[in-house]
């Protein structure tokens, strides 16, 4: 499983992030997701060159969210979980912020009514 | 500008616009729901253009320190602030797991009528932020948008990889 050169003791999510903001990399990873692939295989289904791929594939590298295989011909890609967990899980929990921070304030909001109807069952 | 990335989510609650902006603007009450599941404690709550909002959460042994500083405060209209996070200090400081996440949002918040019910926009966008905050925003905002559902879809995939 280990894969030399490549381990992050924590996550530079910096780097997660910046590799995650191209439409064309989150497509290779989807592709990756179904299995290793040579960068040939990683270009066929997209309009670009064999070095624009190879290009993407290395931000994904250092990102830490794919490793090449060792094999001098193909170098295949795949996608190293480590990394991306760490992403998904702080995506999580940012968009979690802001959920669960409404739902909190759905149930202030009900608290306000009932009171507000209290004071006019008063008057 | 225009092409920054921005992070918007969209709200409708069951309340007239007055009482939503009253739970945005009394301390008392934003302390109640602000912060997932965490003791929030407002230090100060000065709501007026270049006012600040200091915020503590607390869970367990962990917290987090935010500053708001205000913009624009047009009552049950609109809330603008700059939004970062701080030291102990107050002072503006860097995410320490994110070192390039932007140090201030521009935070734009509009409270709309929706019949008897309130429409709520909250907006994020880095304010003054360099080419790697940027960049780091836009891929959060990519990850967590319709566009990169799959992100989830991906990580499925890989446990149950390792797993088998």
């Amino acid at each position: 499983m280990e894969l030399s050169g490549y381990t992050y003791s924590t996550p530079n999510l910096d780097a997660v992030f910046a590799a995650l903001a191209d439409p064309t990399r989150r497509a290779i990873l989807s592709r990756l997701a179904e299995g290793q692939a040579s960068v040939n295989e990683i270009a066929a289904p997209f309009d670009i060159s064999q070095p624009a791929v190879s290009k993407h594939l290395k931000v994904l590298e250092r990102a830490g969210l794919i490793a090449r295989g060792v094999d001098e011909q193909r170098r295949p890609a795949r996608l190293t979980a480590e990394n991306l967990a760490a992403a998904v899980d702080w995506l999580t929990e940012f968009k979690q912020f802001w959920t669960t921070s409404f739902d909190q304030l759905d149930d202030v909001l009900n608290q306000m009514k009932q009171a507000e109807a209290k004071d006019t069952d008063h008057e | 500008m225009s092409d920054l990335p921005e992070y918007v989510i969209d709200r409708v609650f069951d309340a007239p616009r007055a009482m939503v902006w009253r739970a945005w603007t009394d301390p008392e009450l934003l302390a109640r729901w602000y912060g997932p599941g965490v003791e929030t404690i407002i230090h100060k709550f000065d709501l007026k253009p270049g006012g600040t909002w200091l915020n503590e959460m607390k869970w367990g042994d962990k917290g987090d320190l935010s500053k708001a500083v205000f913009l624009e405060v047009v009552p049950e209209e609109k809330l603008v602030w700059h939004h970062s996070s701080t030291d102990t200090d107050w002072n503006i400081a860097s995410n320490p797991m994110m070192p390039d996440w932007p140090r201030v949002l521009l935070t734009t918040v509009t409270f709309e009528d929706a019949g008897a019910k309130t429409k709520l926009r909250l907006a994020w966008v880095p304010f003054e932020a360099s080419e790697a905050e940027i960049a780091c925003f836009a891929g959060a905002v990519a990850g967590m948008g319709k566009g990169w559902e799959s992100g989830f879809a991906i990580m499925d995939e890989i446990f149950a990889e390792l797993q088998a």
